[in-house]
This record gives structure tokens, sequence and C-alpha cells, in this order.
């Protein structure tokens, strides 16, 4: 879902910089205030599995893949802020070295694939620091990892169609339409991968990342 | 450095490895979501003069000098993750200096 070099105008792609540059600075200032240590190295570790992660295309429809975004499962793994400034740091890196999303529509590559679906996640990590964790959830997080992805391609094609990215005979909820269709099987592949991941690190990782019993250090 | 995040840098970093190196070989060729609708709406045109990174080591997802098979596609993701993993933790060193030099009576409270 990384928007490409040449589409997004410059005040569009000027006014998400300012906006995800803002999202990352909050982030960091929470993070440099009350930074859980034992998050260290699972947030690099995470950042690397994403990067990998989203190497893998998979198919959805006849003749079209997706990957994994990433952002939503580090919102619940990381909360909000660690998880923003770790898929900013991906997609930096994707854009720098590997020309994957142009240098300029970063901002609002950020803001589609970090900003959005980490805050869904971190507003679903609460349902994983109960003592108990049921089968709500599960049902609970994959619905939202689904409602990330879609209101992420939604963003995108208005970016897209604020730039005059789009063609003149295409009306913006017909391109929505068809952005979200496709993407709604992206977010099904999203949900499920989240919760069978978040459910891993339950068994293998509980106290260190929902800090069940101790008070969190980031929220 | 506490056995624990030592096995969570192994056991998480070999899972990253082996996704990025070889389950991605495996991956899909065709357009993602965005290209395909794009293409599908007869968007495909840049219209801007945008900013696009050179092809310095990496073309794509592949090392230039190793070519797009296998080899190219691992050396990509093992580059990546590894990269992306260090400038969190060096990022994430930075940020626990600064905590500490911020309020140095905490610095004992977390750790493990």
């Amino acid at each position: 879902m990384h928007i490409a070099s040449g589409f997004l105008s410059p005040p569009v792609w000027g006014t998400m910089a300012a906006v995800s540059g803002a999202a990352i600075a909050g982030s960091l200032a929470v993070a440099g205030r009350r930074l859980d240590e034992r998050k260290v190295p699972l947030m690099g570790v995470m950042g690397a599995f994403i990067f990998a992660a989203q190497m893998v295309n998979f198919p959805v429809l006849p003749g079209t893949s997706g990957h994994l975004g990433g952002g939503f499962l580090l919102g619940i793994l990381l909360g909000a802020p660690l998880g923003i400034i770790v898929m900013a740091s991906i997609l930096v890196v994707q854009s720098l070295v590997f020309q994957d999303g142009g240098i300029e529509a970063l901002g609002a590559n950020i803001f589609c694939m970090g900003v959005i679906p980490c805050l869904l996640g971190a507003a679903v990590r609460r349902l994983w620091m109960r003592p108990k964790v049921g089968l709500f959830a599960d049902v609970v997080t994959a619905i939202a990892g689904i409602v990330g992805v879609l209101a992420g391609a939604t963003v995108v094609i208005l970016l897209l169609s604020w730039s005059a990215s789009l063609p003149g005979s295409v009306s913006l909820g017909h391109a929505l339409g068809v952005m979200n269709f496709v993407h709604l099987f992206i977010g099904i592949v999203e949900g499920l991968v989240s919760v069978a991941v978040v459910r891993f690190v339950l068994t293998m990782r509980r106290e260190a990342v929902f800090g069940v019993g101790a008070k969190e250090a980031i929220g | 450095m506490s056995a624990y995040n030592r096995n969570t840098i192994i056991v998480g970093l070999a899972a990253a490895l082996l996704v990025g190196a070889v389950v991605s070989y495996f991956a899909s060729g065709n357009p993602d979501g965005l290209e395909k609708t794009q293409e599908n709406l007869g968007a495909a045109d840049t219209a801007y003069q945008g900013l696009q990174a050179p092809p310095v080591a990496f073309q794509e997802y592949s090392l230039t000098w190793l070519g797009e098979g296998f080899w190219g596609n691992a050396a990509a993701g093992v580059f990546g993750s590894l990269l992306v993993m260090a400038l969190l933790l060096g990022l994430g060193r930075l940020l626990r200096h600064k905590r500490h030099e911020a309020d140095p009576g905490d610095s004992s409270a977390m750790t493990s």
C-alpha cells in the first residue's frame, strides 16, 4: 500500500509530512520519558520481523497480491508510541534503500500504514492485558485489524483524490469501492495473522509484552 | 544483557531472517492492492515531480550484483531486517540515556 513517488501534490504530501512528523515527535517524547527497557529488544526484533513480513506478498484476488502492514500488530504489542516509531523506521528504510514508496510520500505512508493501524492496535491492547483472555479478544482484534487496513486504504485514496491523481472519469466513490474491496481481503489476512502472533507472544512473553500484574510503562 | 532479552532477540531475529530471506522468495509477484487499484482505475501515470531514492545497492528488493534470483532476494531480506533492527536498538539506547538524564533517580526501577 506504499504510495509511490510522483502521485501526491506538494500541498498534500507536505501536510502529511507535518502530521506524521508531529506524531513521531510526540511518540519519541513519550518514549523518552517512560521507556520500559525490556521493550527495546522487542522493538528491534519486531521491526526486523515486520520488515521481512512485508516482503511476503500473498495472492488475494486474480492478478493481485497483498502484504502485511504490521502497524496494527505493533500497536497491540508495543502500544501506539513505540509502534509508530517502529513503523516509521521500517518505512524510511524501505523508501531510502529499497525504493519502496516515494521519499516525498513518506509522511503519507507513515500515516496510513503506521499512525492509523498503530492507534487501532493500541485501542485493543487493553483486551490482552486482562488476566484471562478469551475468544472475545480474538474476535474484536481480528475485526479491528480489518478496520485498520480499510481505514488506511481509504485515506490513501482520499490523498490521491486531493492530489488529482485519480483519472477525471472515475468518481471518488467508485475508487474507494475498488480500493476497499481489494483491501478487505488483505485486511482479513492482517487481522488473522495479528491475532495468531499476539497469541504466540502471549504464551512466550506475556509479562514483558503485556505487563500482566505490573503497572505499564507505556500505555 | 539478560538471558531473557538475549533469547527474545535470537528467536525473533531467526524468525525475521527466515521470513525475509527464504519465505519472501516465494512471494507473489503480482501488483499489490494499491497498484492494482490504480491500474484498474487507469491512474498509472505520475503527475508530479517526486523524489525517488536511487537504486544504489538494491533494485527494489534484490541486491543489484546478485540479481533477482534467490540470493539477491535473500541479501535484501537479511540486510533490510538487520538495518531496521540496528536502527531501533540504537534509538532505544538513545532514549534510555535521555530518560536517565532527565530522571536519574528512576534508573533502577525498570531494569530486568
